[in-house]
Protein backbone atom coordinates (compact mmCIF):
# COMPACT_ATOMS: atom_id res chain seq x y z
CA UNK A 1 0.00 0.00 0.00
CA UNK A 2 1.12 3.64 -0.62
CA UNK A 3 1.86 5.54 2.04
CA UNK A 4 -1.31 8.08 2.90
CA UNK A 5 -2.06 11.61 3.30
CA UNK A 6 -2.65 11.89 7.25
CA UNK A 7 -6.15 12.91 7.62
CA UNK A 8 -6.76 9.40 5.64
CA UNK A 9 -4.53 7.80 8.31
CA UNK A 10 -5.93 8.99 10.88
CA UNK A 11 -9.57 8.38 10.12
CA UNK A 12 -8.18 4.78 9.58
CA UNK A 13 -6.37 4.45 12.39
CA UNK A 14 -9.16 5.79 14.26
CA UNK A 15 -11.67 3.01 12.92
CA UNK A 16 -9.63 -0.14 13.23
CA UNK A 17 -9.34 1.72 17.00
CA UNK A 18 -12.88 1.53 17.05
CA UNK A 19 -13.45 -2.00 16.15
CA UNK A 20 -10.51 -3.23 18.62
CA UNK A 21 -12.23 -1.54 21.57
CA UNK A 22 -15.75 -3.26 20.14
CA UNK A 23 -14.12 -6.45 19.96
CA UNK A 24 -12.28 -6.43 22.98
CA UNK A 25 -15.07 -5.10 25.30
CA UNK A 26 -16.92 -8.44 25.72
CA UNK A 27 -13.71 -9.84 27.15
CA UNK A 28 -12.73 -7.18 29.22
CA UNK A 29 -16.09 -6.93 31.21
CA UNK A 30 -15.89 -10.48 32.49
CA UNK A 31 -11.63 -10.01 33.51
CA UNK A 32 -12.58 -6.62 35.04
CA UNK A 33 -15.38 -8.44 36.94
CA UNK A 34 -13.43 -11.26 38.29
CA UNK A 35 -11.35 -8.91 40.11
CA UNK A 36 -13.77 -6.19 41.30
CA UNK A 37 -17.00 -6.55 42.47
CA UNK A 38 -19.66 -5.03 40.97
CA UNK A 39 -22.86 -4.13 41.53
CA UNK A 40 -26.03 -2.48 39.55
CA UNK A 41 -23.58 -2.17 36.82
CA UNK A 42 -21.11 0.28 38.56
CA UNK A 43 -17.81 -1.36 39.24
CA UNK A 44 -16.34 -1.01 42.75
CA UNK A 45 -12.66 -0.39 41.89
CA UNK A 46 -11.32 0.13 45.67
CA UNK A 47 -11.34 -3.32 46.44
CA UNK A 48 -9.53 -5.83 44.35
CA UNK A 49 -10.10 -9.08 45.63
CA UNK A 50 -9.02 -13.16 44.47
CA UNK A 51 -12.03 -14.38 45.99
CA UNK A 52 -13.95 -15.37 42.89
CA UNK A 53 -11.17 -17.45 41.99
CA UNK A 54 -11.59 -18.99 45.25
CA UNK A 55 -14.69 -19.41 44.94
CA UNK A 56 -14.08 -21.30 41.50
CA UNK A 57 -11.89 -24.28 42.95
CA UNK A 58 -15.18 -25.27 44.74
CA UNK A 59 -17.54 -24.93 42.33
CA UNK A 60 -17.49 -29.05 41.36
CA UNK A 61 -19.99 -28.40 38.79
CA UNK A 62 -17.62 -26.32 36.43
CA UNK A 63 -14.73 -28.39 37.25
CA UNK A 64 -16.37 -31.14 36.15
CA UNK A 65 -17.36 -29.61 32.62
CA UNK A 66 -13.90 -28.36 32.40
CA UNK A 67 -12.82 -31.84 32.82
CA UNK A 68 -15.27 -32.89 30.23
CA UNK A 69 -13.83 -30.37 27.86
CA UNK A 70 -10.35 -31.54 28.60
CA UNK A 71 -11.01 -34.98 27.21
CA UNK A 72 -13.46 -34.44 24.25
CA UNK A 73 -10.94 -32.00 23.33
CA UNK A 74 -7.98 -34.42 23.79
CA UNK A 75 -9.97 -37.08 22.03
CA UNK A 76 -10.82 -34.90 18.94
CA UNK A 77 -7.30 -33.84 18.58
CA UNK A 78 -6.16 -37.30 18.23
CA UNK A 79 -8.78 -38.51 16.01
CA UNK A 80 -8.78 -35.45 13.80
CA UNK A 81 -5.26 -35.28 13.36
CA UNK A 82 -4.73 -38.97 12.42
CA UNK A 83 -7.44 -39.34 9.39
CA UNK A 84 -6.88 -35.34 8.67
CA UNK A 85 -3.28 -36.47 7.75
CA UNK A 86 -4.37 -40.15 6.09
CA UNK A 87 -6.85 -38.16 4.24
CA UNK A 88 -4.08 -35.47 2.96
CA UNK A 89 -1.69 -38.20 2.23
CA UNK A 90 -4.30 -40.08 0.62
CA UNK A 91 -5.46 -37.29 -1.67
CA UNK A 92 -2.11 -35.54 -2.01
CA UNK A 93 -1.20 -35.80 -6.20
CA UNK A 94 -4.34 -37.59 -6.55
CA UNK A 95 -7.04 -36.55 -8.93
CA UNK A 96 -9.90 -39.01 -9.17
CA UNK A 97 -12.89 -38.33 -7.11
CA UNK A 98 -10.89 -36.00 -4.86
CA UNK A 99 -12.55 -33.01 -4.85
CA UNK A 100 -16.03 -34.55 -4.81
CA UNK A 101 -14.83 -36.36 -1.61
CA UNK A 102 -12.84 -33.03 -0.24
CA UNK A 103 -16.35 -31.21 -1.05
CA UNK A 104 -17.47 -33.88 1.38
CA UNK A 105 -14.93 -33.08 4.24
CA UNK A 106 -15.53 -29.28 4.13
CA UNK A 107 -19.36 -29.24 4.22
CA UNK A 108 -19.72 -29.72 8.14
CA UNK A 109 -17.31 -26.55 8.27
CA UNK A 110 -18.81 -24.81 5.66
CA UNK A 111 -22.97 -25.30 6.83
CA UNK A 112 -24.03 -23.89 9.53
CA UNK A 113 -23.25 -25.94 13.05
CA UNK A 114 -27.09 -26.43 13.88
CA UNK A 115 -27.95 -28.47 9.88
CA UNK A 116 -24.40 -30.50 11.01
CA UNK A 117 -25.44 -31.02 14.65
CA UNK A 118 -29.01 -31.67 13.72
CA UNK A 119 -28.42 -34.16 10.77
CA UNK A 120 -25.77 -35.73 13.13
CA UNK A 121 -28.22 -36.42 15.95
CA UNK A 122 -30.79 -37.68 13.80
CA UNK A 123 -28.44 -40.05 11.73
CA UNK A 124 -26.99 -41.09 16.05
CA UNK A 125 -30.66 -41.74 16.63
CA UNK A 126 -30.96 -44.10 13.30
CA UNK A 127 -27.79 -46.28 13.80
CA UNK A 128 -29.26 -46.56 17.72
CA UNK A 129 -26.16 -44.98 19.61
CA UNK A 130 -27.34 -43.17 22.44
CA UNK A 131 -26.03 -39.21 22.84
CA UNK A 132 -22.78 -39.06 25.06
CA UNK A 133 -19.36 -38.30 25.06
CA UNK A 134 -18.49 -40.44 22.16
CA UNK A 135 -21.51 -38.64 20.03
CA UNK A 136 -19.74 -35.26 20.82
CA UNK A 137 -16.46 -36.49 19.54
CA UNK A 138 -17.90 -37.64 16.77
CA UNK A 139 -19.39 -34.09 16.31
CA UNK A 140 -16.24 -32.53 16.62
CA UNK A 141 -13.94 -34.21 14.93
CA UNK A 142 -16.56 -34.12 11.80
CA UNK A 143 -16.21 -30.59 12.41
CA UNK A 144 -12.67 -29.72 12.91
CA UNK A 145 -12.09 -32.08 10.37
CA UNK A 146 -11.45 -29.81 7.35
CA UNK A 147 -9.10 -27.61 8.98
CA UNK A 148 -6.44 -30.28 10.07
CA UNK A 149 -6.62 -31.89 6.49
CA UNK A 150 -6.25 -28.36 4.77
CA UNK A 151 -3.15 -27.66 7.10
CA UNK A 152 -1.85 -30.77 6.54
CA UNK A 153 -2.57 -30.32 2.47
CA UNK A 154 -0.95 -27.32 2.12
CA UNK A 155 2.30 -28.62 3.89
CA UNK A 156 2.41 -31.46 1.54
CA UNK A 157 2.23 -29.38 -1.58
CA UNK A 158 4.86 -26.70 -0.75
CA UNK A 159 7.15 -29.52 0.32
CA UNK A 160 9.48 -30.31 -2.64
CA UNK A 161 8.97 -33.58 -4.22
CA UNK A 162 12.28 -33.91 -4.81
CA UNK A 163 12.68 -34.95 -1.12
CA UNK A 164 10.91 -38.35 -1.91
CA UNK A 165 12.28 -38.86 -5.39
CA UNK A 166 15.96 -38.56 -3.67
CA UNK A 167 14.70 -40.98 -0.53
CA UNK A 168 14.05 -43.60 -3.08
CA UNK A 169 16.73 -43.20 -5.23
CA UNK A 170 19.16 -44.10 -2.18
CA UNK A 171 17.10 -46.67 -1.74
CA UNK A 172 14.61 -45.97 1.13
CA UNK A 173 11.80 -48.16 1.04
CA UNK A 174 7.97 -46.72 1.41
CA UNK A 175 7.95 -47.03 4.78
CA UNK A 176 11.31 -45.76 5.42
CA UNK A 177 10.56 -42.62 2.85
CA UNK A 178 7.09 -42.25 5.13
CA UNK A 179 8.69 -42.31 8.84
CA UNK A 180 11.67 -40.00 7.79
CA UNK A 181 11.12 -37.43 5.04
CA UNK A 182 7.49 -37.29 5.17
CA UNK A 183 6.27 -37.07 8.80
CA UNK A 184 9.19 -34.78 9.61
CA UNK A 185 8.26 -32.32 7.36
CA UNK A 186 4.88 -32.32 8.07
CA UNK A 187 5.21 -32.70 12.30
CA UNK A 188 5.00 -28.65 12.35
CA UNK A 189 1.73 -28.52 10.44
CA UNK A 190 0.13 -31.47 12.33
CA UNK A 191 0.99 -30.24 15.29
CA UNK A 192 -0.05 -26.15 14.20
CA UNK A 193 -3.31 -28.29 13.20
CA UNK A 194 -3.61 -30.09 16.05
CA UNK A 195 -3.66 -26.58 18.70
CA UNK A 196 -6.30 -25.47 16.01
CA UNK A 197 -8.68 -28.49 16.41
CA UNK A 198 -8.04 -28.05 19.77
CA UNK A 199 -9.10 -24.47 20.10
CA UNK A 200 -12.45 -25.35 18.05
CA UNK A 201 -13.31 -28.00 20.01
CA UNK A 202 -12.71 -26.28 23.04
CA UNK A 203 -15.45 -23.74 22.22
CA UNK A 204 -18.02 -25.81 20.19
CA UNK A 205 -21.42 -24.79 21.35
CA UNK A 206 -23.80 -25.40 18.60
CA UNK A 207 -23.00 -28.72 17.55
CA UNK A 208 -22.20 -29.92 21.69
CA UNK A 209 -25.80 -28.61 22.46
CA UNK A 210 -27.56 -30.79 19.75
CA UNK A 211 -25.57 -34.33 20.08
CA UNK A 212 -24.53 -33.70 23.82
CA UNK A 213 -26.33 -36.76 26.43
CA UNK A 214 -26.09 -35.86 30.17
CA UNK A 215 -22.55 -35.23 30.69
CA UNK A 216 -21.83 -31.32 29.31
CA UNK A 217 -18.75 -29.65 28.09
CA UNK A 218 -18.03 -26.06 29.45
CA UNK A 219 -20.13 -24.08 26.57
CA UNK A 220 -23.10 -25.92 27.06
CA UNK A 221 -22.36 -26.07 30.92
CA UNK A 222 -22.19 -21.93 30.68
CA UNK A 223 -25.28 -21.99 28.16
CA UNK A 224 -27.38 -23.50 30.45
CA UNK A 225 -26.15 -21.46 33.47
CA UNK A 226 -26.53 -18.14 31.10
CA UNK A 227 -30.74 -18.26 31.70
CA UNK A 228 -30.22 -17.82 35.39
CA UNK A 229 -27.32 -15.41 35.20
CA UNK A 230 -23.95 -15.89 36.41
CA UNK A 231 -21.86 -16.14 39.74
CA UNK A 232 -19.01 -14.23 39.78
CA UNK A 233 -16.75 -17.48 40.28
CA UNK A 234 -17.71 -17.79 36.23
CA UNK A 235 -15.86 -14.17 35.54
CA UNK A 236 -12.45 -15.88 37.01
CA UNK A 237 -13.10 -19.39 34.96
CA UNK A 238 -13.55 -16.09 31.72
CA UNK A 239 -10.10 -15.05 32.73
CA UNK A 240 -8.48 -18.06 32.94
CA UNK A 241 -9.79 -19.13 30.01
CA UNK A 242 -9.20 -16.12 27.85
CA UNK A 243 -5.21 -16.57 29.08
CA UNK A 244 -5.35 -20.05 28.28
CA UNK A 245 -6.52 -18.93 24.44
CA UNK A 246 -4.25 -16.85 23.72
CA UNK A 247 -1.44 -19.10 25.11
CA UNK A 248 -2.68 -21.81 22.40
CA UNK A 249 -3.09 -18.79 19.57
CA UNK A 250 0.50 -18.08 20.38
CA UNK A 251 1.50 -21.50 20.07
CA UNK A 252 -0.45 -21.93 16.70
CA UNK A 253 0.97 -19.15 15.04
CA UNK A 254 4.28 -20.45 15.91
CA UNK A 255 3.96 -23.96 14.78
CA UNK A 256 1.57 -22.70 11.48
CA UNK A 257 3.83 -19.77 9.93
CA UNK A 258 6.69 -20.83 7.98
CA UNK A 259 9.92 -20.19 9.64
CA UNK A 260 11.40 -18.45 6.61
CA UNK A 261 8.29 -15.84 6.49
CA UNK A 262 8.61 -15.35 9.94
CA UNK A 263 12.43 -14.06 9.79
CA UNK A 264 11.85 -12.36 6.30
CA UNK A 265 9.26 -9.68 8.25
CA UNK A 266 11.37 -8.92 10.64
CA UNK B 1 2.00 -43.71 -0.19
CA UNK B 2 0.33 -45.73 -2.08
CA UNK B 3 0.86 -44.26 -5.00
CA UNK B 4 4.78 -45.23 -5.52
CA UNK B 5 3.44 -48.82 -6.71
CA UNK B 6 4.46 -50.62 -3.97
CA UNK B 7 5.25 -54.43 -4.62
CA UNK B 8 4.93 -55.94 -0.89
CA UNK B 9 1.83 -57.47 -0.58
CA UNK B 10 1.59 -55.97 3.07
CA UNK B 11 2.01 -52.30 2.06
CA UNK B 12 -1.14 -53.75 -0.56
CA UNK B 13 -3.15 -54.33 2.01
CA UNK B 14 -2.65 -51.33 4.17
CA UNK B 15 -2.61 -49.11 0.91
CA UNK B 16 -6.26 -50.53 0.57
CA UNK B 17 -7.46 -50.47 3.93
CA UNK B 18 -6.28 -46.59 3.82
CA UNK B 19 -8.17 -46.34 0.70
CA UNK B 20 -11.62 -47.38 2.08
CA UNK B 21 -11.12 -46.34 5.07
CA UNK B 22 -10.46 -42.67 2.97
CA UNK B 23 -13.71 -42.67 1.63
CA UNK B 24 -15.47 -44.06 4.53
CA UNK B 25 -14.69 -41.68 6.90
CA UNK B 26 -16.25 -38.48 4.99
CA UNK B 27 -19.13 -40.47 3.34
CA UNK B 28 -20.17 -42.20 6.86
CA UNK B 29 -19.91 -39.58 9.16
CA UNK B 30 -20.85 -36.51 6.60
CA UNK B 31 -22.94 -37.64 3.63
CA UNK B 32 -24.96 -40.09 5.14
CA UNK B 33 -26.60 -37.87 8.14
CA UNK B 34 -27.08 -35.05 5.32
CA UNK B 35 -29.20 -37.61 3.13
CA UNK B 36 -30.93 -38.93 6.40
CA UNK B 37 -31.45 -35.75 7.19
CA UNK B 38 -33.20 -34.96 3.88
CA UNK B 39 -35.19 -38.18 3.68
CA UNK B 40 -36.67 -37.18 7.02
CA UNK B 41 -37.68 -33.64 6.11
CA UNK B 42 -40.26 -35.88 3.41
CA UNK B 43 -41.64 -37.72 7.16
CA UNK B 44 -44.29 -36.35 8.88
CA UNK B 45 -45.53 -36.75 12.17
CA UNK B 46 -48.58 -38.11 14.15
CA UNK B 47 -49.28 -37.26 17.80
CA UNK B 48 -45.38 -37.02 18.99
CA UNK B 49 -44.20 -39.76 17.03
CA UNK B 50 -42.70 -39.92 13.28
CA UNK B 51 -44.66 -41.09 10.43
CA UNK B 52 -41.95 -42.93 7.78
CA UNK B 53 -44.71 -42.44 4.75
CA UNK B 54 -43.44 -39.77 2.41
CA UNK B 55 -44.92 -36.45 2.10
CA UNK B 56 -44.58 -33.14 1.15
CA UNK B 57 -46.14 -31.64 4.14
CA UNK B 58 -43.76 -30.32 5.58
CA UNK B 59 -42.63 -27.93 2.69
CA UNK B 60 -46.54 -27.60 2.16
CA UNK B 61 -46.53 -25.67 5.18
CA UNK B 62 -43.25 -24.14 5.25
CA UNK B 63 -44.69 -22.11 1.97
CA UNK B 64 -48.66 -21.67 2.95
CA UNK B 65 -48.32 -21.13 6.67
CA UNK B 66 -48.23 -16.91 7.69
CA UNK B 67 -45.42 -17.14 10.18
CA UNK B 68 -42.74 -19.18 8.20
CA UNK B 69 -41.73 -16.97 5.59
CA UNK B 70 -41.80 -13.49 6.85
CA UNK B 71 -39.79 -15.33 9.47
CA UNK B 72 -37.64 -16.55 7.26
CA UNK B 73 -37.26 -13.34 5.06
CA UNK B 74 -36.61 -11.06 7.87
CA UNK B 75 -34.11 -13.36 9.23
CA UNK B 76 -32.20 -12.72 5.75
CA UNK B 77 -32.48 -9.31 5.62
CA UNK B 78 -31.19 -9.35 9.33
CA UNK B 79 -28.21 -11.15 8.18
CA UNK B 80 -27.33 -9.24 5.39
CA UNK B 81 -27.42 -6.20 7.43
CA UNK B 82 -25.25 -7.83 9.83
CA UNK B 83 -22.72 -8.53 6.77
CA UNK B 84 -22.93 -4.91 5.97
CA UNK B 85 -21.94 -3.46 9.41
CA UNK B 86 -19.22 -5.72 9.20
CA UNK B 87 -17.71 -4.61 6.23
CA UNK B 88 -18.30 -1.05 6.93
CA UNK B 89 -16.45 -1.80 10.06
CA UNK B 90 -13.93 -4.32 8.90
CA UNK B 91 -12.84 -2.66 5.33
CA UNK B 92 -11.19 0.52 6.68
CA UNK B 93 -9.47 -1.67 9.80
CA UNK B 94 -8.26 -4.05 6.85
CA UNK B 95 -6.88 -1.08 4.90
CA UNK B 96 -5.07 0.29 7.98
CA UNK B 97 -3.33 -3.22 8.46
CA UNK B 98 -2.14 -3.20 5.00
CA UNK B 99 -0.66 -0.14 4.71
CA UNK B 100 1.46 -0.93 7.82
CA UNK B 101 4.73 -2.48 7.36
CA UNK B 102 6.75 -5.96 8.85
CA UNK B 103 5.97 -6.91 12.42
CA UNK B 104 2.96 -4.65 13.16
CA UNK B 105 0.90 -5.88 10.36
CA UNK B 106 0.52 -9.11 11.48
CA UNK B 107 0.66 -8.53 14.59
CA UNK B 108 -2.24 -6.51 14.45
CA UNK B 109 -4.01 -8.40 12.36
CA UNK B 110 -3.69 -11.53 15.01
CA UNK B 111 -4.80 -9.08 17.59
CA UNK B 112 -7.97 -8.42 15.76
CA UNK B 113 -8.03 -12.06 15.01
CA UNK B 114 -7.59 -13.91 18.28
CA UNK B 115 -11.40 -12.59 19.62
CA UNK B 116 -12.68 -15.39 16.87
CA UNK B 117 -11.18 -18.40 19.43
CA UNK B 118 -12.50 -16.82 22.50
CA UNK B 119 -15.81 -18.54 24.20
CA UNK B 120 -18.78 -17.53 22.02
CA UNK B 121 -21.52 -18.51 24.92
CA UNK B 122 -19.29 -15.58 27.77
CA UNK B 123 -18.79 -12.95 24.89
CA UNK B 124 -22.94 -12.94 23.86
CA UNK B 125 -23.48 -12.51 28.12
CA UNK B 126 -20.94 -10.03 28.03
CA UNK B 127 -22.35 -8.09 25.27
CA UNK B 128 -26.36 -8.36 26.33
CA UNK B 129 -24.52 -7.37 29.80
CA UNK B 130 -22.62 -3.82 27.88
CA UNK B 131 -26.44 -3.39 26.16
CA UNK B 132 -28.78 -3.61 29.00
CA UNK B 133 -30.95 -1.27 30.72
CA UNK B 134 -27.81 -1.30 33.34
CA UNK B 135 -25.43 -1.58 30.34
CA UNK B 136 -21.93 0.36 29.51
CA UNK B 137 -23.88 1.76 26.25
CA UNK B 138 -26.96 2.72 27.90
CA UNK B 139 -25.06 4.81 30.88
CA UNK B 140 -22.07 5.95 27.54
CA UNK B 141 -25.57 7.65 25.76
CA UNK B 142 -26.80 9.11 29.01
CA UNK B 143 -23.46 10.76 29.82
CA UNK B 144 -23.24 12.00 26.34
CA UNK B 145 -26.25 13.42 26.92
CA UNK B 146 -27.66 11.55 23.37
CA UNK B 147 -30.41 9.70 25.51
CA UNK B 148 -32.18 11.04 28.53
CA UNK B 149 -32.40 8.00 30.47
CA UNK B 150 -31.38 4.33 30.22
CA UNK B 151 -33.18 2.65 26.69
CA UNK B 152 -34.33 -0.52 26.37
CA UNK B 153 -33.99 -0.31 22.53
CA UNK B 154 -30.97 -2.42 22.25
CA UNK B 155 -31.89 -5.70 24.08
CA UNK B 156 -33.85 -8.30 23.81
CA UNK B 157 -35.04 -7.28 20.29
CA UNK B 158 -33.85 -7.45 16.62
CA UNK B 159 -31.81 -4.97 17.41
CA UNK B 160 -30.33 -6.30 19.75
CA UNK B 161 -29.45 -9.37 17.89
CA UNK B 162 -28.05 -7.08 14.91
CA UNK B 163 -25.54 -5.39 17.34
CA UNK B 164 -24.14 -8.59 18.71
CA UNK B 165 -24.21 -11.04 16.07
CA UNK B 166 -22.07 -7.62 14.04
CA UNK B 167 -19.63 -7.65 17.44
CA UNK B 168 -18.91 -11.02 17.77
CA UNK B 169 -18.17 -11.63 13.25
CA UNK B 170 -16.40 -8.43 12.47
CA UNK B 171 -13.48 -10.54 12.19
CA UNK B 172 -14.24 -13.19 9.62
CA UNK B 173 -14.93 -10.21 7.76
CA UNK B 174 -11.57 -8.11 8.62
CA UNK B 175 -9.22 -11.84 7.14
CA UNK B 176 -10.38 -12.08 3.82
CA UNK B 177 -10.79 -8.48 3.08
CA UNK B 178 -7.11 -7.97 4.32
CA UNK B 179 -5.90 -10.50 1.94
CA UNK B 180 -7.53 -9.32 -0.91
CA UNK B 181 -5.96 -5.71 -0.05
CA UNK B 182 -2.27 -7.55 0.67
CA UNK B 183 -2.63 -9.21 -2.79
CA UNK B 184 -2.98 -6.24 -4.65
CA UNK B 185 0.63 -5.93 -6.71
CA UNK B 186 2.47 -2.80 -5.52
CA UNK B 187 3.58 -1.91 -8.88
CA UNK B 188 -0.43 -0.95 -10.18
CA UNK B 189 -0.46 1.72 -7.35
CA UNK B 190 2.77 3.21 -7.86
CA UNK B 191 2.29 3.34 -11.57
CA UNK B 192 -1.38 4.72 -10.68
CA UNK B 193 0.46 7.59 -8.82
CA UNK B 194 2.74 8.01 -11.34
CA UNK B 195 0.05 8.63 -13.92
CA UNK B 196 -0.82 11.81 -12.04
CA UNK B 197 -3.73 10.00 -10.09
CA UNK B 198 -4.28 11.41 -6.35
CA UNK B 199 -4.50 8.88 -3.57
CA UNK B 200 -8.66 8.75 -3.84
CA UNK B 201 -8.68 8.29 -7.33
CA UNK B 202 -6.13 5.51 -7.04
CA UNK B 203 -8.25 4.00 -3.82
CA UNK B 204 -11.35 4.20 -6.17
CA UNK B 205 -10.35 3.22 -9.60
CA UNK B 206 -7.52 0.36 -8.61
CA UNK B 207 -7.56 -1.12 -4.93
CA UNK B 208 -11.19 -0.63 -4.61
CA UNK B 209 -12.19 -2.85 -7.32
CA UNK B 210 -9.35 -5.86 -6.85
CA UNK B 211 -10.24 -5.54 -3.57
CA UNK B 212 -14.21 -6.76 -4.03
CA UNK B 213 -13.38 -10.28 -4.11
CA UNK B 214 -12.45 -9.79 -0.61
CA UNK B 215 -15.33 -8.28 0.78
CA UNK B 216 -17.80 -10.52 -1.65
CA UNK B 217 -15.86 -13.71 0.52
CA UNK B 218 -16.20 -11.80 3.38
CA UNK B 219 -20.01 -10.63 2.87
CA UNK B 220 -20.90 -14.71 2.47
CA UNK B 221 -18.80 -15.66 5.79
CA UNK B 222 -20.47 -13.25 7.83
CA UNK B 223 -23.87 -14.02 6.43
CA UNK B 224 -23.62 -17.67 6.53
CA UNK B 225 -22.28 -17.54 10.03
CA UNK B 226 -25.11 -15.05 11.15
CA UNK B 227 -27.75 -17.17 9.45
CA UNK B 228 -26.97 -20.20 11.08
CA UNK B 229 -26.70 -19.23 14.53
CA UNK B 230 -29.18 -20.02 17.06
CA UNK B 231 -27.70 -18.94 20.76
CA UNK B 232 -27.05 -15.55 20.17
CA UNK B 233 -31.09 -14.73 18.98
CA UNK B 234 -32.17 -16.96 22.00
CA UNK B 235 -30.09 -15.15 24.13
CA UNK B 236 -30.35 -11.20 23.23
CA UNK B 237 -33.51 -11.54 21.31
CA UNK B 238 -35.99 -12.04 24.18
CA UNK B 239 -39.47 -12.43 22.39
CA UNK B 240 -39.89 -9.81 19.66
CA UNK B 241 -36.17 -10.87 18.37
CA UNK B 242 -37.40 -14.53 16.64
CA UNK B 243 -35.36 -15.66 13.87
CA UNK B 244 -35.05 -18.48 11.84
CA UNK B 245 -32.59 -20.00 13.69
CA UNK B 246 -34.72 -20.14 16.95
CA UNK B 247 -37.88 -22.09 14.95
CA UNK B 248 -35.83 -24.41 13.61
CA UNK B 249 -34.23 -25.36 17.18
CA UNK B 250 -37.54 -25.56 18.63
CA UNK B 251 -38.58 -28.26 16.31
CA UNK B 252 -35.96 -30.32 18.05
CA UNK B 253 -36.93 -28.99 21.17
CA UNK B 254 -40.19 -27.71 22.36
CA UNK B 255 -42.01 -27.84 19.12
CA UNK B 256 -40.71 -31.33 18.90
CA UNK B 257 -41.29 -31.92 15.20
CA UNK B 258 -38.29 -32.97 13.94
CA UNK B 259 -39.49 -33.46 9.93
CA UNK B 260 -40.28 -30.34 9.80
CA UNK B 261 -37.26 -29.09 11.79
CA UNK B 262 -35.16 -30.99 8.63
CA UNK B 263 -37.40 -29.58 6.22
CA UNK B 264 -36.65 -25.90 7.91
CA UNK B 265 -32.92 -27.20 7.68
CA UNK B 266 -33.23 -27.60 4.05
CA UNK B 267 -34.40 -24.29 3.21
CA UNK B 268 -31.69 -22.79 5.58
CA UNK B 269 -29.30 -25.18 3.63
CA UNK B 270 -30.52 -23.70 -0.17
CA UNK B 271 -30.02 -19.92 1.05
CA UNK B 272 -26.64 -21.20 2.61
CA UNK B 273 -25.36 -22.64 -0.71
CA UNK B 274 -26.55 -19.54 -2.56
CA UNK B 275 -24.80 -16.97 -0.28
CA UNK B 276 -21.94 -19.30 -0.60
CA UNK B 277 -22.16 -19.74 -4.26
CA UNK B 278 -22.35 -15.68 -4.25
CA UNK B 279 -19.26 -15.57 -2.75
CA UNK B 280 -17.03 -17.92 -4.38
CA UNK B 281 -18.18 -16.44 -8.12
CA UNK B 282 -17.79 -12.99 -6.94
CA UNK B 283 -14.87 -13.98 -4.34
CA UNK B 284 -12.10 -15.29 -7.25
CA UNK B 285 -9.73 -12.55 -7.33
CA UNK B 286 -9.06 -11.08 -10.90
CA UNK B 287 -5.86 -9.14 -12.55
CA UNK B 288 -4.00 -9.37 -8.99
CA UNK B 289 -1.78 -11.57 -10.22
CA UNK B 290 1.34 -10.03 -12.03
Amino acid sequence: MNALPRPSTIFLAAITTLVAVLLYSPLFVPIVSSFFTISQGNVDWSSPTLSTYAALAENHDILAALRTTLIVGVCTVILSVVSGTLLALYYHGRRSGRSFLQFIIFLPFLMPPIISGLALLIFFREIGLERSLLTVVIGHTVFVLAIVYRTVLMRLQSMSRTLVEASYDLGATGWQTFWRIILPNLSSAMVGGAILAFALSFDETMITILVTGTQSTLPVRLWAMMRLGFSPDINALVALILMFTVLLCVLAARFLIPRQMATERT
Amino acid sequence: MSKTGSTQPSERQLSLLVTVLAFALPVVFVLVPLAIFLVYSFFGVDQGTIVYAPTLGNYVRFFTDPIFLPVFWNTIVLCVSVAAICILLAYPAAYFLATLKGRWRYALLMLLLVPLLMSYVIKIYAIRSILGLNGFLNKALVALGILQQPSTLFVFNMNAILLTLSLLLIPFAILPIFLSLERIPQTLLRASDDLGASGWQTFLRITLPLSLPGVASAASFVFVLAIGDFLTPQMVGGISGFTFGRILYSQFGTAYNWPFGAALSVALAMVVICAILIGERFGRSRGTSL
